[in-house]
Order: structure tokens, then sequence, then C-alpha cells
């Protein structure tokens, strides 16, 4: 059935195949009842069915897994993987072949292949396989250039090349906000978006900060909090805790859904406080500081990694002006008539 | 697809003509390089205004003139073009051009440029390096992307509006930029890819959620700034270049097929074939089917066969064979039902309280309980107590069902032998059609068991013919039999077993919402005399509810099954009362009430699961784990399938730890259990937490141990076979799933392992045609007309 033969035929053939993760088979339950017209046909076939589950067959996803069906979607963070297979379709052995895959960006050029060594001999009919990994870590378009090059039974060197276009798309939104506290504390809170078209799994967000701050996360319920909570509101947590712990998901501020519908997006706040060492440094109270990044991985797909940092978090430092005055210590409860103490510091910004 | 290939003469592929030989050329080959690479370092431009339209060119023209959508997974090699007004930017080529291997190329220099043009087809002039123009252009210079920017003002609103590119020129695409990436002249780089392809796959993909066009992430809100998000071993240039996020997303590859698209959910959602062992006949007892009708208004009864069937009266056994033994097969002698208003006629009368309680068996009873709603039971009532006059019912009221369509007889199996094996192959191919087999209910039970699903609508149709509700006899006064609505349930689910969703729902719509007066036996009080209760079948009304699901509406799949789901409840209620079904006082014994409490919970439970199913196609993971688990209480038995399952749904999320803890649950269960079945289902979740922890080796070990144990598992060989591939081992691969279809064809060719195999061959070679029509013959000796011809690919 080969239609318009090409003139000059390779004797190997390239395929390459993008191996996304395999996908579960869904099936349509059909079922009836015993007294129903079919008996006990419906059932019985979706029983002999072999993707079905066993025992229990209405449910829809089975556990057959099937390859992928298209190339789909990559996204900056992710691990690009493909299958490469080249087929000696001829009925002669090959010499000296040597398969090479080369990845495009429109920055760089990686080799990507395995060995670089050349396979010293094919027979009809055999292949030479390799799965190549990268992780993605431009955005835009990315080739995929394999290159065949082998010599024939007469001798003739033959060469060969192929290119695999693909776009790399950006998976996240991150939106990130501050709120300066007058302790010099400072809160960040981060929006990240999911703009893929599948659910993801946030395994990890966290921020790294630079080397002026320590870092609090504030996304989880934390029992040994530092504010005080009065018995009845404590114990009430205790139960929201426990609840959480029956339904067997960590205890984030997330509740029980740990992933993120496309579109979604959910909310992270870090609180930052200045190293002591640093706390009078120029960007705390001046200017602008590099606060640290975002480091965020997720998956999504029987367990498809990403992993993606942002850039670094800078913050401007809120105007206090020549001279700032801060108050250091100050009494909750005074009595009338008595004098009391108030620790103020002054610092001089400029 | 090979021919795709070879005839697409745009394809810069091992095909093209001038390649070849221009490629082996001696020139090419100094002496020095003997036996040496032959490699051309070059550099792709990756920018091209044209690039854009071009990309999408020859992919789009393969696929509509081959019409092959499944092939996508091979990726497509593409045309790269050359740009001609590409801006240089020297900056963007790190060195990738230095490691020139070719020593003939060496004085080049590193900026040649390997211009791949549509009409040379990468050949040697093209490699001189003619223009030392370098590429890559940054793609920065023409996608300026002001979202992406990490230069932004950490104390600005609105950040993205202060784009700090480094190539001004463009980089005035001032507000708006945040909103979309300019599709215009500006964007140079289409962030495109070919075209998503929405095409029927042998998977069934029950909803996707197509990106709406505009659909990019909202524009920034107050007092948050945009991050620009890096890989983290990355550095350098995409820092210093913030490039265009392509907004324009496709359903995503894999998940989507499950749990993304909804479009085209109808056409996706394949046929589902089942094995089958169908050398004998499989007779189905179920004596209580239907009924008390009697004899002669049972349209049915009249077929030779009646006595298996459930049509026939169970009182009258005598009266039954003698017809049976001089009727023939003819379908022309329907005593259809008459008009309600004459058979009342005929009737009225005649009701006898002893035929009554004869007929109204605790079984009938209990299987047909069913809550009308106001309006309807309103009818009904004064259907009851106006005895000696007809009821007036408004039209609407009434159930005017009739087929929407004559014939849907078709063997795709067929029509393919014909197109790739001729038709001295065809003519092999024999599959029982609506005309071979007895026109009754025993033949239509033959062609669902051998997998004719086809034909059997089709018989369907006829036997529904003969009951007065054929083509055409929509909206046309009817009555209704239990048997009618039997034959209408058949068939409408086979038309959705087949995917033909739209059929199903058309000839559905005539039913409304399953409560009109006429579809319960009161309203005909003369010919179901003391018989209460629905004549829809149970079944019938989950299926009603499933369909809208599989036609892109799952909210009103849910409706519909609350609405189920709360009269089985409210039945539940009455029952554990001490009332009975319907809320009437009536002495039950107390062995009848059991038998009825366990009926319904089996039902509920049975919507329950429905609604799971659906709550997952609308990728509510959340609440569908939370439905599965209460199927658990009504299901218990099938507690450790239910646990796998959601273990397998927090998998597909990517919550490998949640996943895990349900399978360590599984195992928990299983243990109190011995036998293979629990020994498998752990192995097999094991296997899964392996694939989803990234480790083929470990996952395909746990499924080699399930065949170990259990040899002819169907799941674990294919999984098994396909953890190889991932483990780069094509051909082991394929010899492993031969070798199953091989074994046990009738068993094993199953569409998966089918659409599994064919992409295999595909990536094997390409000769992969004749592999496939080797699977097609195999195919044609073994399935039934239902089979789903697109997983072989071959189309």
């Amino acid at each position: 059935m080969e239609v318009n033969p090409p003139k000059q035929e390779h004797l190997l053939a390239l395929k390459v195949m993008r191996l996304t993760k395999p996908t579960l088979f869904t099936n349509i339950p059909v079922t009836c009842e015993e007294k129903d017209l079919p008996g006990d046909l419906f059932n019985q076939l979706m029983r002999d069915d072999p993707s079905t589950v066993n025992g229990a067959e209405i449910l829809m996803l089975g556990e057959m897994l099937t390859l992928p069906q298209n190339f789909g979607n990559i996204f900056l963070g992710e691990t690009f993987s493909s299958y490469i297979s080249v087929h000696n379709d001829s009925n002669q052995v090959v010499k000296d072949i040597l398969v090479k895959a080369d990845l495009q960006t429109s920055s760089q050029r990686l080799n990507l292949s395995a060995s670089s060594s050349a396979v010293a001999e094919l027979k009809p009919d055999c292949c030479i396989d390799d799965v190549i990994h990268h992780e993605v870590k431009e955005i835009g378009t990315h080739i995929l250039v394999c290159a065949v090059s082998y010599t024939t039974q007469g001798g003739e060197k033959m060469y060969f090349r192929k290119f695999f276009k693909f776009q790399v798309l950006k998976p996240l939104d991150v939106k990130t906000k501050f709120y300066n506290a007058e302790t010099d504390e400072v809160f960040l809170e981060a929006q990240i978006q999911n703009i893929t078209t599948s659910p993801m799994f946030m395994e990890k967000v966290s921020l790294e900060p630079s080397i002026m701050y320590n870092v609090a996360e504030l996304n989880s319920v934390n029992l040994a909090g530092e504010c005080e909570v009065s018995m009845e509101q404590f114990i009430l947590m205790l139960q929201m805790i426990k609840e959480m712990m029956m339904e067997k998901l960590g205890v984030t501020t997330f509740g029980s859904r740990a992933y993120l519908q496309p579109m979604d997006t959910r909310q992270y706040l870090y609180c930052l406080k200045p190293k002591k060492e640093f706390a009078e440094k120029a960007g705390i109270i001046k200017g602008v500081t590099v606060i640290g990044k975002l480091d965020i991985v997720w998956k999504t797909n029987l367990g498809e990694r990403g992993r993606l940092q942002t850039s670094q978090l800078q913050r401007m430092a809120p105007g206090y002006g020549d001279v700032r005055l801060s108050l250091e210590a100050i009494p909750d409860t005074v009595n009338l008539e008595e004098p009391f103490h108030i620790t103020c510091k002054i610092t001089n910004c400029r | 697809m090979e021919n795709a290939e070879g005839a697409d003469p745009s394809t810069p592929e091992r095909s093209s003509p001038a390649q070849g030989p221009a490629e082996s050329a001696p020139p090419q080959v100094p002496g020095a390089g003997q036996g040496q690479l032959l490699y051309h370092e070059e550099t792709i431009d990756l920018g091209g205004d044209e690039f854009g339209s071009e990309e999408n060119e020859p992919v789009s023209e393969d696929s509509s003139h081959f019409g092959d959508k499944l092939n996508e997974h091979l990726m497509e090699s593409v045309l790269i073009s050359d740009s001609p007004s590409n801006s240089e930017d020297d900056a963007g080529d790190p060195g990738c051009l230095q490691d020139v291997m070719e020593p003939a190329r060496g004085t080049a220099g590193p900026t040649l440029e390997d211009v791949i043009d549509k009409g040379a087809l990468d050949t040697p002039s093209d490699d001189v390096g003619s223009d030392g123009e370098d590429t890559p252009r940054d793609v920065s210079d023409v996608t300026p992307d002001s979202r992406a920017s990490l230069k932004e003002d950490p104390e600005q609103e609105e950040a993205e509006d202060l784009p700090t590119l480094e190539n001004g020129g463009v980089g005035a695409s001032g507000p708006g930029a945040g909103e979309a990436p300019p599709g215009g002249a500006a964007s140079g780089v289409c962030p495109r890819q070919p075209p998503p392809r929405d095409e029927p796959v042998p998977v069934c993909t029950i909803f996707s959620q197509p990106q709406p066009a505009g659909s990019q992430p909202p524009s920034l809100r107050d007092g948050f700034e945009s991050q620009m998000v890096k890989s983290p071993s990355f550095s350098g240039a995409s820092e210093a270049a913030p490039r265009t996020p392509p907004q324009v997303v496709q359903p995503s590859p894999s998940l989507s097929k499950f749990f993304g698209d909804t479009a085209g959910a109808n056409s996706l959602a394949s046929d589902f074939f089942d094995s089958f062992t169908t050398s004998t006949f499989i007779s189905v007892s179920n004596p209580n089917a239907g009924s008390s009708v009697p004899e002669n208004l049972s349209s049915l009864a009249a077929t030779p066969g009646a006595e298996n069937s459930p049509g026939s009266a169970s009182y009258s056994p005598g009266m039954e064979r003698s017809e049976s033994g001089i009727s023939s097969a003819s379908l022309e002698i329907p005593q259809s039902p008459k008009p309600f208003s004459q058979i009342q006629a005929v009737f009225a009368g005649s009701e006898d309280p002893f035929a009554t309680a004869l007929s109204m068996s605790e079984m009938d009873r209990r299987n047909d309980a069913w809550l009308p709603g106001e309006a309807t039971r309103k009818v009904l009532i004064s259907v009851a107590t106006q005895q000696y006059s007809t009821v007036f019912v408004d039209k609407e009221d009434l159930t005017m069902p009739g087929l929407k369509f004559d014939n849907i007889q078709g063997d795709a199996v067929k029509d393919l032998m014909l197109r790739f094996l001729g038709e001295k192959a065809a003519a092999k191919r024999q599959v029982l059609s609506a005309n071979s087999v007895e026109q009754s209910l025993v033949g239509l039970k033959q062609l669902i068991s051998c997998r004719n699903w086809r034909a059997a609508v089709d018989l369907c149709g006829r036997l529904l013919t003969a009951h007065g509700q054929g083509y055409g006899k929509s909206g046309l006064p009817t009555s209704h039999t239990a048997d009618s609505l039997q034959l209408w349930f058949v068939r409408l689910a086979l038309l959705v077993k087949l995917g033909l969703f739209q059929n199903a729902e058309m000839e559905f719509e005539p039913f409304g919402n399953l409560d009109q007066p006429d579809l319960y036996y009161e309203y005909y009080p003369h010919v179901y005399p003391g018989r209460r209760g629905s004549m829809v079948p149970f079944s019938m009304r989950i299926l009603h509810a499933e369909l809208q699901q599989y036609l892109g509406n799952p909210q009103e799949s849910l409706d519909r099954l609350h609405r189920v789901k709360a009269v089985c409840s409210k039945i539940l209620t009455n029952l554990q009362q001490g009332l009975a079904e319907d809320g009437s006082t009536s002495g039950l014994s107390q062995e009848n009430r059991q038998a009825s409490i366990q009926l319904w919970r089996s039902r509920l439970g049975r919507v329950m699961c429905s609604m799971a199913n659906c709550l997952l196609l609308m990728k509510d993971y959340v609440l569908a784990v939370d439905a599965y688990r209460s199927v658990i209480q009504h299901h218990p038995e099938q507690e450790p399938q239910l646990l796998s399952c959601i273990g397998r749904i927090f998998l597909q999320i990517g919550d490998i730890k949640t996943a895990e803890k349900y399978f360590q649950d599984v195992e928990k269960v299983t243990q109190k259990l011995d036998g293979l079945q629990g020994k498998v289902m752990v192995l097999m979740n094991r296997a899964f937490l392996h694939l989803g922890q990234n480790n083929f080796a470990e996952a395909h070990r746990f499924f080699t141990e399930i065949l170990r144990i259990e040899p002819t598992n169907a799941v674990a060989n294919n999984n098994a076979a396909v953890c190889l591939l991932y483990l780069g081992r094509l051909k082991a691969s394929l010899r492993q799933l031969e070798a199953m279809v091989q074994q046990d064809p009738r068993h094993y060719l199953h569409e998966s392992v089918l659409f599994n195999l064919t992409t295999m061959y595909e990536l094997e070679s390409s000769r992969s045609l004749q592999k496939k029509q080797a699977l097609l013959e195999a195919v044609a000796s073994k399935e039934g007309d239902c089979f789903n011809t697109q997983c072989l690919k071959l189309a």
C-alpha cells in the first residue's frame, strides 16, 4: 500500500513517540437486573470484558493501561521523554549505525542520546531503541533533531535526519504580594494558578528565603501555634484536625482538596523575619531586597512530575522617610496614675 | 500513516527524494571522516514570522487527508522554514554551533545555518552557510510577554504594564499584554501547536474541557505581581529574556482523554465489546421477568420460543405450549394492545379480586414499586376510581415513543476488510444479522451474546414495530406493556453500549422523565388488574440518567440520579417503617420485607455508584471519592475493589501518597480474604504505585508476578507489556502482546490491547500496515458487528 514510494528509500526507518504516562482505560457500564429482558446477559458481557474491574464491573475506571494517544502538551519543568526507534526495514544487514538525538531550543542545543557510540550492525527487522529524557527548562519552540547515519552493504554512507517540533507551555501563573508589618516582618502572599488543562497535585510549595530572612510557612493548621486560643476553640480545632486525619489527608489549610483543577488558584502565605544581623541593613528598611524564591513541585497523571522555581522575589521596603520610630516594648495594661515604661527605637533611614 | 508520510511531499523526511543521495554523496564525506560521524550540527530557526502558519500546515493537511488522528502519538517530523527576515541575536546562541563535527564544514565557521526549506528539502546546498545569520532568534524579541517579566518593580501593582524588555521595539505591546499574548504580527512565534485532536479515539473519553478560547488567566488583581517561573536548574537565558508563555493550551495528552476533554464526548466514548464464549447459547432464566400479562395481549407471546422468553405468562403454561407449537415466527401477527379506551371498554367490569390477588405477586410488587410524581399520582388515582368511563389524559402527558431511525445495521469490520483485504477476504466475514435469527426474544439474546449489537438493535426495532411503536410512530397514541418497555430498554442500552449516544437520546426523548401515567400498571387496570408500580425497568431509569453524561451534560445526569436516589431512599424508609414500598399499609411478611429491603438497598447502591462515576467524569474528585466510599456501605463485598479504585483516582490526580494509603487499606481488607483475587488486587496496586513513582521496572516486576499466579490475567499481561515499552524494550513488549492475543483471541482481542498493539506496530517499523491487517483478519473471525474498528488505526 505504499503510495508514491520515494525514489531513494532509506534502509532504516526512524520513529519517535513521546512517552507521556499511560492512561487507564475507562468503561461504559451498562447493567440490568435479573428480572429484565436480557436477564444476566448485560452483566455477563461486562464480566467477560477484560477491561472491567473484576468483582466490581460497574466501576468506570479500569486497570488496563493504554499508551498515549497523542503528543499532548508539555509544560515547563516537566520531563520530556521520548522513545526513539530505528528499525531496519530492508532485507540487508546495515553497518555502523549511529543514532543521535539533539534538542534545539531557542537558546541552546542539547544532546539527549544515551550513548554516542555506533552500533556495529543491524540485522533486517531488528531495531535500535533508545528512551530519552530531558527536563524542560525553557518555554517556547523546541525541536528534537534525530539524525541517523549508517553504511549499506555496498559500503555506501547514508544519512538522514528528522525534525520534531513541539511547544513548551507555561504550567503555572504565580503572583505575589507583600504585606509589611510594623514589626519588620514581611508577609508574602503567593497566588499559584494552574493554567494547564489537567488537574495538578501540588506536592510542594515552599519559599526558599534569601540569606537575610527566616521564613515561617503559614499553610498548615498548626497545633502548637503561638497564638493563644480559648479551650473551646482548641477543642474545635482538635476535632477539625481529627477529621482531617480521618480523611487521611495532610492538615493543610486547603482541607481535603489536595489538587488544583485547571484554572484554579491557591493562596499560600509566608511570614518572613529578618535575621538579627541584618535587621538594620539597608534593604530591610530602605530600597529593594531579595526575599527569596518559591520552589514548586507538582504531579499530574500517574505521577508525572514537574518542578519550577520563581525568579528571586523582590520587595520594596515601605518608605519610612529619613527617620523611623518604632516601639520596641510597651506594657499590655497599666495602672492609672502610675508611670510606665515604653521602649522606642529611632532608626536613621538615610 | 505510512502512506501519509510517503505521500506528503511537504514532509521533510527520509522519503524526500533529494535528501538521500545528496546527503550520502561522497563530497560530504572527506577521507578523514571515514567511518566517523556524518552529523551536521545546525541551528534551527525558531523564530520566523512564517513559522507559525507553516508549522501547522503539513500536519493538519496530513490529518485531513488521512483522517487518522490516532497516530498523533508518533511525533510528526515537521517542516522547518527559514525566515529571511531574521533579526540577529547572537547572544542567544550559546555555542551550540561550535561543535560542528563534520570536518568538511569546519571552515564554514560556527555560524552555519542549516536551512530547511519547503522547496529544497534539506539539500546540502542549503548547508553552505550562505547567510551567516545566526539563529536561533531569541524568542523574546518577537514575543514580548510582560507577564513573564521578572524585572517588575516590586511596588508596581500592575507590573506587567512595565515590561523591561531588552528588545524595546517589539516590547511595546502595551498594557494589554497581560491579557493574552498578542496574536498578531508582534508575536512571531505562534504558540499554537498542531491542532488539537479531539477525534474519536478508542479509549473512552468522557468529557473534556476544551480550553475556552479566551481563557487566559484573568488579569492581575490588585496588588499581585506575576512571577516568572522557571525550571530550577535553568539559569541565565530565561531569566534574562522573559519569554512568552504560549497561552493557547490544548487538552492535555493523556489525562485529557480520561479526565480532560468534554468535547466530543459523544463520539469519543467508544463502543465496548466484550469477549464472550459464544459457542453455546446462554440461556437466561428469569422466571419472574414479565409478568402477569394476559396471553392475548402480549404481542410477543405469540412467537415461538416463548417458553424461554420472559414474555410468557407464567400462570398459563399449557396455553403457551400450544401456541408455540403452532405459530411460525411471523411478526406480522402482533396483537398489539388496543388503545386504552377500547381496552377499558372491553374489560370494564370484569375485574376480579381473585385474579388481582393472583397476579400481583410479591416479586412483581417489589420490583415494580415506584413513587410517581404528584401529577401522575392524581391521574392514576382517577383512573383507579373512575372505572366506567375513560379518563381524559392530556396528550402531552402520554408517552408516545417510536423508532427514530430505521436501520443502523452495518459492519465496520467488513467495510475495512473490503478496503484493505479485498472482496474475497471480506466475503468470509460472517456475522449474524437481524434476519438470520429467530424474530423473537430468543434471537435477540443470541445476537446480544455473540456481540452483534447492531443487529440486535435492529431486531429490537422490528419487535417494537410489531408492537405498533415502529418508525414514524413517535407522537401517535399507543399503549405500553411491560414487554414493550423491556424492548425499549434493551434497544437503548445497546445504543449506549455502541456509543451511539445521540441516537439513544433521540429515542429516549418521548419517554420524558419516565414518570408519565401511562408508564404505570395502574393506568391499565383491566390489562393488569390489581398490579401496581412502574413498567419502566429500574435499569432503564439508570440508563436514562447516565446517558446525559455521555452527551456532555453530566450535571443533568447527576440531577436525574439524585431523583432516582430520592425515590429509592423513600421506598427504603417506607419499608423500614413497616409500610409497603409505596407507603401503603399492607401486611408484608417479615421475609418479604427483608427481601424488599435487600433489593432496594442494592438499587440505592447502584445509583450511588453511577453518581460516583458521573462525578469522576466531572473531574470532581473529592466528591467522587466520597461517593465511592459511601458505595462501600451498600456493597461491602466490593470494598477492596472500591478502595483500589479510589487509590487509582488519586494516582491519576498525581497524589501518590494518598493513593498509597488507600492501597494499604486494600491490603488490610484483603488479608481477611484468602484466595487469588485478593492477592492479584494487592499486587496490581503495588504495580500501579511504582508506576506513579516513575519506576517502570518495579511496576513490570509486579505485573509479571501477577501473571505467575494467574497466567490468564489480561490486565497484568497488557500492563506488563506497556511497562516494557517504557523501559525501551519495544520488541519484547510486542512479543508479549502478540503472544497474549494469539493465546486466547476470544478473550484478548480487546480494544485497549489492540490499540496498544497497533501503536507499537507504528513505532516499530514502516510496515505496520500489514501487521494491522493481520489483526483485522483476527478480529473478523472473532468479533461481532459491535467491534470498534478505530483501535486498529487503519482508517
